[in-house]
Parts: C-alpha cells; sequence; structure tokens
C-alpha cells in the first residue's frame, strides 16, 4: 500500500515537471498591470434618464449631455480598485404655455425646468474576474457631492437654487481591454445616482440611471 | 504621478465647470412673455357695472413716476378698453362715477452693479521690465441692468373706503418678459391678461 502511494506520488511529481517544462519563465512574466499597482483614467459620456418623483414631479426627458472624468488606483493582489470621479450632468424639459396657479395669483408661462450638476465623488470597485482577463467586470459604489443648480424659467424670468448637496451610486460594469496587457480600453457602465435634495417641485430627491460609455488609459 | 493625475482631474473639472448653457435662448419673444395676474377673491365683479380708465399711461422708473402716452402705450390702453367691453363692462368717461377704474404702468427698476477690474498689479512684468509691474490703481467698472413690466391694476371705485381713503385693487396684471415693448405683441398680451382671469366676465 505504502508502495502504491509513493509510486502515485513520484508519477505525479514528474508530470507537473513535464507541465511546466515547456513554458519558459522569461516570456510568461505576468504584465506590470498585474504586479504593480497601477492608475487608471477614464473618460466617459453618459445618457442619463431620470426616475421616480423626480421625472414624475419635474424632469421626466433623458439627457445625453453629461459627462464624467474619474482616476482609480488599482490595488495590487486586490479586486479592488479606488479612486475618484468629477462630472457633469444636466436635464431639462421645456412645457408649453401653462396656467399656474398659486394661491391667488394665476401665473401663465412658457416653462423651461433645468437641473445641472457638477457631481464630485469618491468611487469603489470590486472586480468580478482576476486581473489576466482582458474582460473585467466590476460593481461600483460611490459617494460624494453634487454641486447642483436648479433654475426654473418662467418665459425669461428665472427662479434659480444652488446648494452643494451629498450623492451616492450603486454601478455594474466592465472594462474591455483592446490588448490584455495594452494600456487602453473601453469602459461600459450602468449606475444609478441617487441625490438628496429638496427644492420647489423636486419632493423626494434626484434620482437617475446613466449609462455610459467611456475610454480609459491606464499606466504605473 | 499622483499630482500630475489629480491636477488632470482638477483642469478637466474646471473645463466642465467653464461651459455654461443658455436654456432659452431658443425662447421666441412670444414665448418669454409671462403673465401673472391676481384678483381679490372676496370682490364680487358682478356688482360693477361700468369703467373708466387712464387717459395716458403712468411710468414709475426707480420710484419716480411721469406719465407718457406714445404709440405703444395707446395701443395697450386700447385692448384693454376693448377686453373690457367683451367681458360685459360699459366705457364710460372718469366724471360719470364709473365702478371701476383701470390704471396702465410701465415700471422699470435700474440696478447698478460694480466689478473690479481683474488684473492684478502683480501680473506683469513678463517684457523683462526688472520686477516692475503695472502701475494699475484698482479698477471698477459699472454696468446697469434694469427691468420693465407692466403693471395694470382696476380699483374699486364703487366701495371706496372711506376711513384710509384708499380704492381697493381687486385684480392686477403684471406682464413681463422681453417682447413687452413691442406693439406688435400687445393684442396677444392684453388678451392673454383677461383670457385668464374668467371670473372678470359678466355678461
Amino acid at each position: 500500500m505504502k508502495k502504491i502511494i509513493i509510486i502515485a506520488l513520484f508519477v505525479m511529481g514528474a508530470l507537473t515537471s513535464y507541465a511546466q517544462e515547456p513554458a519558459p519563465k522569461l516570456y510568461t512574466l505576468p504584465s506590470p498591470f498585474e504586479r504593480y499597482t497601477h492608475y487608471l483614467a477614464t473618460a466617459r459620456l453618459m445618457g442619463a434618464v431620470p426616475l421616480g418623483s423626480f421625472s414624475n414631479n419635474y424632469i421626466d426627458k433623458a439627457s445625453f449631455q453629461n459627462y464624467s472624468i474619474s482616476i482609480e488606483w488599482v490595488l495590487r493582489n486586490s479586486p479592488i480598485s479606488v479612486g475618484g470621479e468629477i462630472g457633469s450632468t444636466y436635464f431639462e424639459k421645456r412645457i408649453p404655455r401653462a396656467l399656474y396657479q398659486n394661491g391667488d395669483e394665476a401665473l401663465s408661462a412658457v416653462q423651461t425646468r433645468t437641473v445641472s450638476q457638477y457631481p464630485v465623488e469618491i468611487f469603489g470597485n470590486y472586480h468580478i474576474l482576476p486581473r489576466t482577463s482582458s474582460i473585467q467586470p466590476y460593481v461600483q459604489l460611490s459617494g460624494g457631492v453634487s454641486i447642483l443648480d436648479y433654475t426654473l424659467f418662467y418665459g425669461n424670468l428665472a427662479s434659480q437654487d444652488q446648494k452643494v448637496r451629498p450623492k451616492y451610486g450603486i454601478g455594474v460594469g466592465s472594462k474591455f481591454l483592446f490588448k490584455r496587457d495594452g494600456a487602453f480600453g473601453v469602459d461600459v457602465r450602468v449606475k444609478y445616482d441617487g441625490v438628496s435634495y429638496k427644492h420647489e417641485y423636486i419632493d423626494k430627491g434626484i434620482s437617475s440611471v446613466n449609462g455610459s460609455i467611456g475610454l480609459f488609459y491606464r499606466w504605473w | 504621478m499622483l499630482k500630475k493625475a489629480s491636477l488632470f482631474i482638477l483642469m478637466a473639472g474646471f473645463g466642465m465647470m467653464s461651459c455654461s448653457k443658455d436654456p432659452i435662448s431658443d425662447l421666441s419673444t412670444e414665448e418669454t412673455l409671462v403673465y401673472i395676474t391676481n384678483h381679490d377673491k372676496a370682490a364680487n365683479f358682478n356688482q360693477y357695472k361700468t369703467f373708466s380708465i387712464v387717459d395716458s399711461v403712468l411710468v414709475v422708473e426707480n420710484g419716480q413716476a411721469g406719465t407718457a402716452l406714445s404709440e405703444l402705450d395707446r395701443d395697450v390702453l386700447i385692448r384693454i378698453i376693448s377686453n373690457m367691453e367683451k367681458l360685459g363692462y360699459k366705457y364710460v368717461s372718469p366724471k360719470s362715477k364709473p365702478d371701476i377704474g383701470i390704471n396702465a404702468s410701465w415700471i422699470t427698476n435700474t440696478y447698478l452693479n460694480v466689478v473690479s477690474q481683474p488684473v492684478s498689479s502683480y501680473y506683469g512684468g513678463y517684457w523683462g521690465g526688472g520686477g516692475y509691474g503695472y502701475g494699475y490703481p484698482n479698477y471698477y467698472q459699472y454696468y446697469q441692468t434694469s427691468e420693465s413690466y407692466w403693471l395694470i391694476s382696476m380699483l374699486d371705485f364703487k366701495n371706496p373706503n372711506t376711513v384710509d381713503k384708499t380704492f381697493k385693487v381687486v385684480w392686477d396684471a403684471q406682464i413681463r418678459g422681453a417682447g413687452i415693448g413691442d406693439r406688435q405683441f400687445v393684442d396677444t398680451m392684453v388678451d392673454s391678461i383677461f383670457g385668464q382671469s374668467g371670473y372678470l366676465k359678466i355678461n
């Protein structure tokens, strides 16, 4: 019995050493992106769809005038990357002339509803597949502030409110590398954004779903 | 490296903030007009039968008042009369004790704003002037903004307040926007303020 085990071990040892042999180590060194903590910068173009009471009460029109830039540190030996993102999002809706009752006052005007935001956030990504993969799906959590501007136009008269408000986001996305150990790639992400804000028509915050496509560059 | 990255983010940030939007640049002049009307809910308009109107427009500019009767003003007054007649009121001369008096005013508020010259006296010296900067004093530039609107009010002559010697305003209308000084929009403007005040109708 003992003999058999010893032979089996020998055979296994021989097999494994045989398997390693045709791969000279010099050329299979993992790329620096696998070995080091590196930087990754992404520029994104976004389409955003308003949700919930923000959509019901204020603006329900999708917006394509959004973009962002992020930079992240992809940590060594870890599926996690952390970073910061700043961006610009803008929602607008025109409402044809209508009569608005406010107590004893009646106001007839063409309304132009706008919300523009400059979100400043930090985020953490958890990558599902190993670093060696050229497709790298991730889930994202983010938090920060939104520097926002609510401007409601009645004709050419504006009623404006500017605030800095907390915001958070949850997203899923994926990075697609053009070359497995290359520096460039495409980033696709779908993200829910919530901003806590209350003013006039907006009673339960600004929430939206953003789909973005981005281009990234990484270096170490 | 980190410094480079944060600088990059900062620059991108300023780049984004600097492109501002003008969401109302595509509005037509007619679309910029805003009509605001108020009325005394307690007033019963059926008690009024006759009205009169001022013979010229009151022009109030920064708290100083005068009167004017330009072609635009005449158009406005005539259109008010025709709207009132359509609602069932009878136009009479001020001497024959009208139930209602109508005032039309053109109100302008002017604001003076100031900005300082943004060039600091320390910015200069690039021509190699031996460390000398500009000899600027602190310059300030002034600019004016002004806002005008029509205010049309209806006074209750029938029930004057004899204690305070005042006439109660039972209805008023403001017209604001880009086209208020244009004769082309007079009919639209005046028809709109009466059109959104259905309670004025007595016939």
